[in-house]
């Protein structure tokens, strides 16, 4: 292996890459927005719960009830109405997330000592922040019937209640950000890598150079290395912008080792460049190239546990993530981020990345050599 | 404008296709492995949060507690540990999502009128499950502490003691909670992206990489009947998907559209030509196929996956944010596909979100033929 050779096609490579003025924000821009945008939209928090309220009963009862929701931060009474059909067209057109509806005789029977029902109609649409806003308003109603029992019954009351500390580990106010934007640099990392190594090398073979290259003294190994070793130090250079960027603006704190982080980037690499050369081998235009990185990155993407978690998933499909190198990935990155975890309990996943990668990339290369020949 | 014109450009495009076999194929297949994901697979809802308990108290009380937390149908024990340097070591390798700790003298304490704190350690790494576990069991407590209350009043009062509210809560639009319900219906909004626009990007910045825009310029063919040859065979892909889209999450996964499927079909055909004007026009400002991909990726599915409502909401961004989601042809769509298939809205209600994509379609149009103008077709 010649390695005076090897760079001097490295420099070949990236003068191609950045001849092309539009490449240049492409590379170094893109990610930013990307974590950015990222950083700011990507959180399912509920945070605002937007009601109608109607109140039929205009009794000290039901006046409890409303103020009971608007103690509560998370709750805001964002309009009060008269009519029923008013309260559910604000539903129906978005306008609020949660409809409450308080019967005229709410107050009279709350006093004789019985159960007076509210009804109340909640958007499900967004299914998973529905169920929040579901147990949010059953929390407020409950708390508001202990208060009213102990006003009933006040002689009786010797009852102590149930007092829960929550803690929230490793990310202690369920700051979306803190789960988002570590993830993105391997999204972005699979993205770049993937799609910049097959489609250079299929624009080689569009352009017609690729003969060229093989009329040189230039190895395949050494072709190989020269076509991917530009990737790895974009790459790297990204995951340091980010870890950067990730750091001292979204103030996310980064607790373990950045040393293990980019050799796990490194490890990451071999799998997606791999892929990358594989998807070169087996197109021939840009267009096809370009399908066929999307029909990998939109499965790693999806069954990695970045948006959607994998315990949710059928047994099978759990099963099919343990091929994905982006899954082991993310969790050596939140891993190392939020929990400062080391090697002694992500091990199996460096493990899982390590025979990933050389499997993925011995084999691209050995596929890349025998199209050479 | 001339049929044949457009007629013979389309077919040279359809060609292209048609060599291109995988290409094609693959613009079939990406979207049914969206479909099949997303309806099978993948789900934001969370009802088997894995617990762990570690009982100091040992009473019938903090069985009972545990027995009932285990019954609820969000939570499922799977072990009972020592003391919580376990738990904690469950939560740090994964094997539990939240561990519940019991102190002991917790029974003796309740019943005095004591101050005493059951702890929860919830796993915050995933803010989504978190957050919805956090929800659960703080809810199940208060609801706990509700009937121990009565349970105790009962036993010391003569007649039974009913809880004074009770709010009877009914889910609309998707009775079942079913995160599928939402997310089906908006990976067409995807799907019609990656296929419309990305695949549409490399068209013609292709005819400059190869030359051929050269030829393309000296035929006799006007700028707006190359853009629409071009476009019409991937607006037939598009819509071909749409429609195995809609079928599949119908017959496979149960997500019913409720209201119109000739709205829809609208819905999909405008919104598939905004995404095709915006691929043709990246296609020609890049006038490179790597470029062109490379900025699809970024100003059009990145969008529409983060900037639309489609499983982020709109309403937690930051306000600058919001803004420019209005600017993202997705969010009208989206809010199209929520009414059509949850809502059971009609043209009276989405009109306006029509009429917005319409608009974007006829400035994404203007905006291509000055373009092609100025590259002299």
């Amino acid at each position: 292996m010649n390695w005076l050779r090897i760079r001097e096609f490295v420099r070949k490579e990236f003068i191609q890459l950045f001849r092309d003025k539009k490449n240049r924000p492409l590379l170094i821009i893109a990610p930013l927005i990307q974590l950015l945008v990222f950083g700011y939209v990507v959180t399912t928090d509920v945070r605002d719960i937007k009601v109608a309220f109607l109140d039929q009963s205009h009794t000290l009862e039901s006046r409890r009830l409303i103020d009971a929701f608007d103690a509560n931060r998370t709750f805001r009474i964002t309009r009060f109405t008269n009519q029923s059909k008013e309260l559910e067209q604000a539903l129906l057109k978005r306008k609020v997330d949660l409809a409450v509806k308080v019967g005229p005789d709410f107050g009279e029977h709350i006093r004789r000592g019985e159960t007076a029902f509210i009804q109340i109609l909640a958007d499900g649409s967004m299914s998973n922040m529905a169920a929040v806003r579901v147990a949010y308003t059953s929390l407020v109603l409950d708390r508001l019937n202990r208060a009213f029992i102990e006003e009933l019954y006040p002689e009786k009351i010797e009852y102590g209640k149930i007092d829960a500390r929550i803690r929230t580990w490793y990310n202690p106010n369920l700051d979306s950000r803190n789960f988002y934007v570590p993830g993105i640099v391997a999204v972005l990392i699979m993205i770049i890598t993937l799609l910049f190594t097959s489609m250079a090398i299929i624009r080689e073979k569009e352009a017609g150079t690729i003969e060229q290259l093989i009329v040189t003294p230039l190895r395949p190994i050494e072709l190989i290395l020269s076509k991917t070793i530009p990737y790895i130090i974009i790459a790297q250079t990204q995951m340091v912008m980010v870890t950067i960027f990730a750091i001292f603006w979204f103030s996310i704190p980064m607790k373990g080792s950045v040393l293990l982080l980019f050799a796990a980037t490194v490890l990451f690499l071999l799998s997606t460049l791999g892929i990358g050369l594989f998807i070169s081998t087996v197109s021939a235009t840009q267009q096809q190239a370009m399908m066929t990185t999307f029909f990998f990155i939109l499965p790693f993407f999806m069954l990695s546990g970045f948006v959607f978690p994998i315990a949710n998933m059928p047994t099978v499909v759990q099963w099919l993530t343990y091929l994905n190198p982006l899954r082991f990935f993310l969790t050596i990155i939140r891993g190392i981020f939020l929990k400062g975890v080391g090697l002694e309990v992500l091990w199996p996943q460096y493990l899982a990345l390590t025979v990933l990668g050389l499997i993925v990339f011995t084999g691209a290369v050995s596929r890349f050599r025998k199209r050479l020949d | 404008m001339s049929l044949i014109n457009i007629k013979a450009i389309a077919r040279k495009e359809f060609y292209h296709l048609i060599r291109d076999f995988r290409s094609l194929y693959l613009a079939f297949i990406i979207p049914l492995l969206l479909i099949f994901l997303f309806g099978y697979a993948l789900s934001l809802d969370v009802d088997n949060i894995k617990t762990v308990v570690v009982d100091h108290d040992k009473t019938p009380l903090s069985r009972d507690f545990i027995r009932k937390l285990n019954a609820s149908s969000y939570f499922h024990v799977t072990n009972h540990l020592i003391d919580a340097q376990n738990a904690i070591d469950y939560l740090d390798k994964g094997l539990a999502n939240m561990a519940v700790v019991i102190p002991s003298g917790w029974t003796e304490d309740i019943k005095a009128d004591r101050e005493t704190s059951l702890q929860v350690l919830l796993d915050g790494s995933d803010p989504n499950f978190a957050g919805l576990s956090r929800g659960y069991i703080t809810s199940f407590i208060e609801e706990y502490n509700r009937r121990q209350l009565i349970d105790f009043l009962d036993r010391k009062g003569k007649n039974k003691i009913k809880p004074p509210v009770e709010g009877r809560i009914r889910v609309w639009f998707n009775e079942d909670l079913e995160s599928r319900n939402f997310i089906v219906p908006g990976i067409i909004a995807i799907i019609i992206m990656i296929v419309g626009a990305i695949l549409t990007s490399l068209v013609i910045a292709r005819e400059y990489e190869n030359g051929t825009m050269e030829t393309i310029r000296s035929l006799p063919v006007r700028g707006g009947e190359f853009l629409l040859g071009k476009a019409i065979p991937y607006f037939f892909i598009g819509l071909t998907d749409v429609l195995v889209a809609v079928f599949m999450g119908q017959i496979l996964f149960g997500v019913i559209m409720k209201s119109s499927f000739w709205l829809m079909v609208l819905a999909s055909t405008i919104y598939l030509w905004v995404a095709l004007s915006l691929g043709l026009l990246i296609s020609i400002g890049t006038k490179s196929q790597l470029v062109a991909n490379q900025l699809a990726i970024l100003i059009t599915y990145l969008p529409s996956l983060l900037l639309s409502n489609f499983v982020f909401p709109v309403s937690n961004m930051p306000e600058f944010l919001q803004m420019v989601t209005y600017l993202v042809p997705a969010t009208y769509f989206i809010d199209i596909l929520n009414g059509l298939y949850l809502r059971n809205l009609g043209l009276n209600h989405l009109w306006p979100s029509y009429l917005v994509l319409m608009g974007m379609f006829i400035f994404l149009s203007i905006m291509n033929l000055v373009m092609l103008k100025k590259e002299g077709m």
